[in-house]
């Protein structure tokens, strides 16, 4: 009985370990998206600084 | 502070040019170090310059590529007694170097980003008034060319409120480390006249750079922007400046960097948002620029330099932010291929 018991929690601890590493990675990797925006950049010149 | 560079100062000052060796010295040679001495090189105005270097021997080939202008290499010890000597060597030390060069009766132009530097070299204001030289303080992508649009922009305010600057992309080798080391240093914002600290690496704020850079997630990281635009706007309510990073860079931020920087980190922007009052009605404007910031420095150092020598520069402690009328500046840059860019699209209600 014991041993059923450890075999599941050590189970249970590699696959939450898997799961952690996966998210992990993913997490750094990802980029998470960027909303919408209104507007654009015009590029200033000579007349714009007077 | 009285600013506007006169080109006719050139002719006053064509006889002494002429009739003397001018002589800049460049005290370190990385990528903003190599990137001065070039455009110092093509410009003219310098007969000779001096490369200040940890490794000389490295020098060979770069010292073989500046036509025009006699080049001697020297390795670290005593400053030269030059016209302008200008400080490109990593962070750390700046105000003791430009302390030294005012002794010898030079002209100080340093581009670092590190905030106890900029504090210290801010210290010397009386000393260089006192010598009738002038230091230029954070003469590179940001600090300087953020404070200078940064000082522009709040020309078009009846009032400023609010300027917050942020920055992606880095120099060199060098300017990578001390972006590293400042993520998770001790920012510093003003707010309502006063300093908060807050931890590096807090203050999440996705930031629209200009295109094609686009939206970033920027943080807080210990960047001397809002100490020197403090100077020059004391009445505003708060002042920030944040730097763009990945969720790897925070993530490896506390640790040793992993991995050797990039030759050049760029290409970089710098996003400046300035809020206020207009025509009476609460008004916001968004400027930036584009471009590698190793480039931007070596070009804001080079013209530095170029405007010492001419005697086109008011004396004392300051920085780009501190100008009466940032245009010149910006038109030499213009005139450079670094262009500034407005964005349009914010509402002004």
């Amino acid at each position: 009985m014991a041993e059923v018991v450890m075999r599941v929690l050590r189970r249970a601890l590699l696959a939450a370990s898997v799961g952690a590493a996966v998210a992990a990675v993913l997490r750094l990797r990802g980029s998470g998206g960027v909303p919408p925006r209104q507007g654009s950049w015009r590029q200033l010149s000579g007349p714009d600084f007077r | 502070m009285a600013s506007l560079p006169d080109k006719e100062a050139g002719a006053n000052s064509a006889d002494r040019i002429f009739a003397d060796v001018t002589t800049v010295a460049v005290i370190g040679a990385g990528v903003v170090g190599r990137s001065v001495a070039r455009q110092l090189a093509a410009s003219g105005a310098v007969d000779r310059l001096i490369l200040g270097s940890r490794r000389p021997e490295r020098l060979r080939g770069f010292v073989r590529q500046l036509i025009g202008v006699d080049v001697e290499v020297i390795a670290p010890g005593p400053l030269p007694s030059v016209d302008v000597t200008v400080l490109a060597q990593p962070t750390g030390g700046h105000a003791e170097l430009a302390d030294e060069a005012l002794g010898n009766g030079s002209h100080v132009v340093s581009v670092s980003d590190s905030i106890k530097d900029v504090e210290a070299l801010l210290d010397l204001d009386a000393a260089a008034i006192k010598a009738d030289r002038s230091i230029i303080i954070g003469a590179s992508f940001s600090p300087g060319l953020s404070c200078l649009l940064a000082r522009h922009a709040g020309l078009r305010f009846e009032r400023v409120e609010e300027v917050h600057v942020a920055r992606m992309g880095t120099g060199g080798p060098a300017c990578q480390r001390q972006l590293h080391r400042a993520r998770t240093k001790e920012a510093i914002d003003w707010r309502d006249g006063n300093w908060r600290k807050h931890p590096g690496g807090t203050g999440r704020e996705l930031v629209w750079f200009p295109d094609p850079l686009g939206a970033r997630d920027c943080y807080r990281a210990a960047l001397p922007d809002a100490l020197l635009l403090s100077r020059n706007f004391p009445d505003v309510d708060r002042i920030t400046a944040k730097v763009a990073a990945t969720r790897r860079d925070r993530f490896t931020a506390w640790l040793p960097m992993l991995r050797s920087p990039h030759n050049d980190g760029g290409p970089g922007a710098i996003r400046i948002e300035v809020r206020g009052m207009r025509d009476g009605i609460q008004a916001t404007d968004v400027i930036g620029a584009i471009d590698y910031p190793s480039a931007v420095a070596g070009a804001i150092a080079a013209i530095a330099t170029e405007w010492s020598l001419l005697g086109a520069l008011p004396s004392g402690s300051w920085n780009l932010g501190m100008l009466d009328d940032p245009v010149p500046w910006l038109l030499e840059l213009e005139e450079r291929g670094i262009k500034a860019a407005v964005y349009e699209g914010i509402s002004t209600s």
